[in-house]
């Protein structure tokens, strides 16, 4: 064996050094939290389908009363109950102007003499359904929005303070989500409602005012979390405040989860808005929601299903998109999902 | 009057179906109205007695559940409409809404001078078997004046008609001493206030039914809070009802005097407050009938069940004159004319509200009261404060002037529902567009807290509605008396209170001078004043099942009667 | 353990206590009288209604005889029921709303779980896309268009079921219980699926799969089990979704439940059964919230109580 091993020629090694230098050189590119989120996100086709969507809809939201010939609020009482026309597509026999009435199918334009095109109807005060729709959508959004902001800015702060201090202070600040916890929200934002007068500020504070514990919760436990993790402790024994420990080191790691809860936020407020028309505490005409839409519309699903049809397509694109959205984000930003 | 009162029949049974809507939606305060139903009620119903073969069962939905039955203590057109179908008082209405002798055995004696009635009382039977007897009809009213009891209608429907009432209700004259008195076991002595044209015609009202003396002492608080604490003596029984259930059954009295006549063995309740489910519920064949409403009614509108009435409620705005103290711009009479002629009444009753619902200018309703010679009290005024834009603008801008505004912002008080929203939303569009300058803001909030702002007159504009209490156009002109109960707008015109109070005064007896006294009066409420504005008078539609036959429907007291009512080729 | 439960139900009646006092001065501050008919009493009549609700004493007294009441487990007289017993009201109209929201939450749960089951186990497919689809439906449509659609195709094309009412024995809680069970379905097909495929995942799946156990052993064995036990934590907000759903499903299908009686209590300013209703409501999901954080605690021993989590 040995004498083998004497025959190698000496050419055939190389002698090589270890350079400590590149020991902790990273071979992939290093990506700031967005570009790694981006990439990841965007391997996930249902989320980015989604984004579209949002993004279609939001234009839309405020497009659509633009682009129809009819004012949202305009009553042209000659012209109530008509179904969807559509030039063009008219002649394929569908969006034609054909609607049903004590069970014959007829043309209801023809019957009414009227010229003009509204594209998804008219309600029963001869309003354009497509200018009613895409303000409902505004105005559901907004709400969304809002509320999920308020939950979003209240949650944090709440959150924040009660876990990166601890303590006595985090024990009475969980102790007061402890009770508010208890409180069904539905009861909390029914009563509200009753109290304060009906329209959209009502709702949303109706919405925030049990919304934001959700978040707190959220926030609280990922700070208790990373608070006391290695790369805190070598911050704040560098000297770092604890100001530039909450922005730089632990707001940019919960960030992920306060965006997925918020994406979360936004279709339960829509969603509860929409509930709240039903029981009569929705917005006050003649403004429109989503959910007013809706509730106008779902007596009539046998005879003019229109009126139902797009706010309530409407309402659930909005629905998938948003939480197809967060489930994307979540395994997006989870970095056990890291590759 | 033989073919008035066939009009006024098959009005009557259009009525039927609203009701539930209506009663939380954008009517008065709980009275009840009436109505009726039964397509044929114009021909069939007098007439033979069919065969009953069949099972005699009706399928009812109510739009609420029954807040009582206590007869004092009923408000509400559910209540009213199931005494009316199981209790009797001394009248009842009959097949043409006409009060006749039910429990009186005829006619009654009158004095001279119109004050004393005297009542025979007939044989007949509470439904445990104990006799009904004139100490019944004295203790049930006094009972309803008795300040302990919290009687609404008792004070309301006595006070002015029977001796001390007014006295009693203010406090001052204890309520043992209500004119009314049974002289023996069946003699009934009821003593007026002063003669009162329309007294008869209250005797069949729910507030003036008897109460059994012995069993409504022993069941104290819980009379009739169930079906098992409650008596009736009239064609049905209540059963099957817990208090507060959403289901409850009538069924067959047969300790009823007239249980002859009756031939349904049972009618069926269950309370559906979705109009769709309702629908949906006639179209499976599980309720015979069905009230429609607002876009669904388009939908049946050729359908062969479908049965239109005429109801006698009529709607209209109140202007209020004076809030929080302060004379609001409805004070001005101009400004008045120019709203109550600024929409289109017509679009509003075919388009928005499209449920077999008329125009109304007027007050007093049409189809409602009538001379002995058949001629509608409509006959004598006709329309007034018609639609009429030009009108409407050029009294607008005498109005604006007279304030010294370019532009007025006013607020319409209205109901929460579907119905009553998308009204709103019409007056609003209708009267921005035609009276430059104005801007409306929609209040719209539930029954309570609507009665609440009317009371403390927190409102500008409110869209109202009252249904008679009894057959007589004094129950719509009392309304709007300097202290009228329902005044609340601060509206006062001298002249008009005279008049008004001449025809239950001095001109009592003389039907024809008391009938143009409210006339004149309704003329200068609504033409010269426009202390409000007319809207729409109400009409129901509903699906009924063709095999059900002889249901009747009234204009005021309880909405239907099944007395008569039979199923027939289900 | 026993500390931690006792520590919860204490807080549990801080939190009852604060809700019947908001509870109590909101409705006072509510427009609307709840006398229905009191502007046509006279003052002395006004004065008999009054004093029968005890509306007559000064509101501190009212308030301390309200709470007084409430802990003997009386919620004081309906106003719109002349008389009536909240009390016997909520009771007289449990039955239903359990029965619904019982056989919703069993059957949303059940049927969520195979979705998620599915999802996870076929992830990325066109299985897992539809089951997820059909979840985000569940809670993308609100439920009072779900129900519709129910009633207009099963019972009044199809005719299979009746429309609405409930008087045909389990019959008619059918339609009712699928349209309340989207929403528990929804999540729990959800949550079953991010659990799954995180366990999935796990170190001791992989070892059991290395050892040669067969895919539906993994998935049923050991997966399925450990995903499971989460699921146990969201039951509260699920219960809560519940009590929404009530509020609709029993309107449209005229079921004499609580939450068909809340609305008619909202609708005509019932302030008595609007209180009641909410307590019973809030005891009973501050309850389930109770039972799910100790049942938690039970099964799964790595959350030994280091605070509810719901």
């Amino acid at each position: 064996m040995t004498q083998n091993l004497d025959k190698l020629p000496t050419e055939s090694f190389k002698r090589i050094t270890i350079d400590s230098s590149q020991a902790e050189k990273i071979s992939k590119p290093s990506l700031s939290f967005w570009q790694d989120a981006w990439l990841r996100i965007r391997k996930n086709k249902a989320a980015i389908v989604s984004m579209v969507l949002l993004v279609l809809i939001i234009v839309m939201a405020f497009l659509g009363p633009v682009l129809s010939p009819h004012d949202a609020e305009k009553q042209t009482i000659t012209h109530a109950n008509l179904p969807p026309k559509v030039q063009g597509i008219e002649k394929l026999g569908f969006m034609d102007g054909v609607g049903v009435v004590g069970g014959k199918e007829m043309d209801l334009y023809e019957r009414k003499k009227v010229d003009e095109y509204y594209w998804f109807g008219t309600d029963g005060l001869g309003r354009d359904m497509f200018s009613r729709l895409w303000e409902g959508t505004q105005i559901s959004l907004f709400i969304a929005f809002v509320a999920a902001f308020i939950d979003l800015v209240v949650g944090v702060i709440y959150g924040g303070i009660s876990g990166y201090y601890g303590g006595r202070v985090d024990d009475a600040m969980q102790r007061v989500v402890e009770i508010l916890i208890g409180i069904p929200n539905l009861i909390v934002v029914i009563l509200m409602i009753l109290v304060m007068k009906p329209g959209i500020t009502a709702i949303i504070i109706a919405i925030t005012l049990t919304g934001w514990i959700g978040m707190s919760r959220i926030v609280r436990g990922q700070i208790l979390k990373f608070k006391n993790q290695e790369f805190v402790l070598a911050s704040r024994t560098l000297g770092a405040s604890n100001n530039r420990i909450i922005a730089k080191h632990l707001i940019p790691n919960i960030l992920g989860v306060i965006i997925i809860n918020t994406m979360f936020t936004i279709p339960g407020a829509i969603f509860f808005e929409a509930f709240l028309s039903f029981i009569g505490l929705g917005l006050q005409p003649p403004a429109a929601s989503l959910g007013t839409l809706i509730n106008d519309g779902f007596r009539l699903l046998e005879f003019q299903p229109y009126i139902l049809l797009y706010p309530s397509l409407v309402l659930s694109l909005l629905m998938v998109a948003f939480n197809l959205l967060g489930d994307g984000l979540r395994d997006a930003f989870d970095p056990k999902m890291k590759d | 009057m033989k073919k008035s009162k066939l009009v006024w029949l098959l009005s009557l049974m259009l009525v039927l179906s609203v009701f539930l809507a209506a009663c939380g939606e954008d009517e008065k305060p709980a009275t009840s109205e009436p109505k009726t139903e039964d397509k044929d009620a114009g021909t069939e119903p007098k007439t033979e007695t069919p065969v009953v073969e069949e099972d005699q069962i009706l399928n009812l939905v109510m739009g609420a559940e029954i807040p009582t039955m206590d007869s004092s203590l009923v408000t509400d057109s559910v209540g009213f409409d199931l005494l009316n179908n199981t209790n009797e008082g001394l009248y009842r209405l009959n097949q043409e809404n006409v009060a006749v002798p039910a429990l009186a055995e005829a006619e009654p004696t009158i004095s001279e001078d119109g004050l004393v009635y005297t009542f025979k009382i007939r044989d007949a039977k509470w439904s445990d078997g104990s006799a009904v007897t004139a100490g019944d009809f004295e203790f049930a009213w006094k009972r309803a004046m008795n300040p302990d009891t919290a009687s609404e209608y008792g004070p309301y429907m006595m006070s002015g008609v029977l001796k001390n009432a007014t006295a009693i209700s203010e406090g001052t004259v204890d309520y043992t001493e209500l004119g009314v008195k049974a002289v023996d076991e069946k003699t009934l002595e009821v003593t007026l206030e002063k003669p009162t044209p329309y007294f008869l015609s209250l005797m069949s009202f729910g507030t003036y039914l008897p109460l059994n003396e012995a069993f409504v002492t022993a069941q104290g608080d819980a009379y009739a809070t169930n079906s098992e604490t409650v008596l009736s003596n009239g064609p049905f029984k209540l059963e099957a009802w817990d208090g507060t259930g959403l289901s409850w059954k009538l069924v067959k009295n047969d300790q009823y005097w007239d249980a002859a006549t009756v031939k349904l063995t049972e009618i069926n309740y269950d309370v559906v407050k979705e109009t769709a489910t309702i629908v949906n519920l006639y179209t499976t064949g599980k309720k015979d009938r069905a009230g429609l409403s607002g876009d669904l009614a388009m939908q049946y509108a050729d359908d062969p069940d479908l049965v239109r009435e005429l109801d006698t409620a009529v709607f209209y705005f109140k202007f209020n004159q004076e809030r929080n103290g302060e004379k609001t711009p409805l004070a001005n009479v101009n400004i008045r004319e120019a709203i109550a002629k600024g929409f289109n009444k017509q679009d509003l009753v075919d388009v928005v509200l499209n449920n077999g619902s008329v125009v109304a200018n007027y007050l007093v309703p049409a189809e409602f009261t009538f001379t002995e010679n058949g001629e509608d009290f409509r006959a004598v005024n006709g329309d007034m404060a018609v639609h009429n834009v030009e009108e409407a603008q050029a009294a607008w801008k005498k109005g604006l002037e007279e304030l010294g505004k370019t532009e007025l912002s006013l607020e319409i008080l209205g109901g929460d529902s579907d119905l009553a929203k998308k009204m709103d939303e019409y007056f609003k569009d209708q009267l921005e567009t035609n009276l430059e300058g104005l801007t409306i803001t929609l209040k719209e909030v539930p029954f309570a807290v609507r009665l609440d702002l009317d009371t403390n007159q927190d409102y500008d504009i409110q869209n109202a509605g009252w249904g008679p209490d009894f057959q007589d156009p004094y129950t719509f002109m009392n309304l709007w008396l300097t202290d009228g109960g329902n005044n609340q707008m601060s509206y006062s015109n001298p002249k008009y209170d005279e008049l008004v109070n001449s025809a239950v005064g001095e001109l009592a007896l003389d039907a024809d001078a008391r009938w143009a006294a409210m006339a004149e009066a309704e003329k200068l409420l609504i033409e010269e004043d426009f202390a409000i504005a007319p809207i729409y008078q109400r009409g129901t539609m509903s699906l009924v099942k063709p095999y059900v036959k002889g249901v009747v429907t009234h204009s005021f007291g309880g909405d239907y009667s099944y007395k008569w009512a039979y199923i027939e080729g289900k | 353990m026993a500390k931690y439960i006792v520590k919860r139900v204490f807080y549990m009646f801080i939190t009852l206590f604060l809700i019947a006092t908001a509870t109590f001065f909101l409705m006072k501050t509510l427009p609307g009288s709840p006398i229905s008919s009191a502007s046509k009493l006279n003052p002395q009549q006004l004065a008999v209604v009054e004093a029968k609700y005890g509306l007559d004493q000064p509101l501190p007294v009212q308030y301390g005889k309200y709470m007084l009441n409430l802990v003997q487990g009386d919620l004081g007289n309906s106003y719109q029921f002349k008389g009536a017993d909240v009390t016997d009201l909520i009771i007289s109209r449990l039955g239903p709303s359990f029965i619904l929201g019982a056989q919703g939450l069993i059957l949303g749960v059940a049927i969520g779980i195979i979705l998620g089951m599915i999802a996870a186990l076929k992830q990325n497919t066109i299985w897992d896309y539809g089951s997820t689809f059909i979840a985000i439906i569940g809670i993308s449509i609100p439920s009072f268009v779900f129900a519709t659609f129910l009633q207009y195709w099963l019972a009044i094309k199809w005719e299979l079921l009746p429309v609405a009412l409930w008087d045909d024995g389990w019959k008619s809680s059918i339609m009712p219980s699928i349209a309340l069970a989207m929403g528990p379905l929804a999540t729990a097909a959800r949550f079953i699926r991010t659990e799954m495929i995180e366990v999935l995942s796990s170190d001791y799946i992989t070892l059991a799969k290395s050892k040669g156990a067969s895919s539906f052993e993994v998935a049923f064995k050991h997966a399925f089990r450990n995903a499971l036990i989460p699921l146990v934590t969201v039951l509260g907000p699920l219960a809560a979704g519940l009590l929404t759903g009530s509020l609709v499903i029993e309107n449209i299908f005229a079921i004499p439940g609580i939450g068909e009686q809340f609305v008619k209590a909202i609708m005509v300013s019932d302030f008595s059964v609007i209180m009641g209703t909410t307590l019973f409501f809030s005891v009973f999901l501050i309850f389930v919230i109770l039972v799910v954080d100790i049942l938690y605690g039970i099964i799964d021993p790595r959350i030994r109580l280091s605070g509810g989590n719901s």
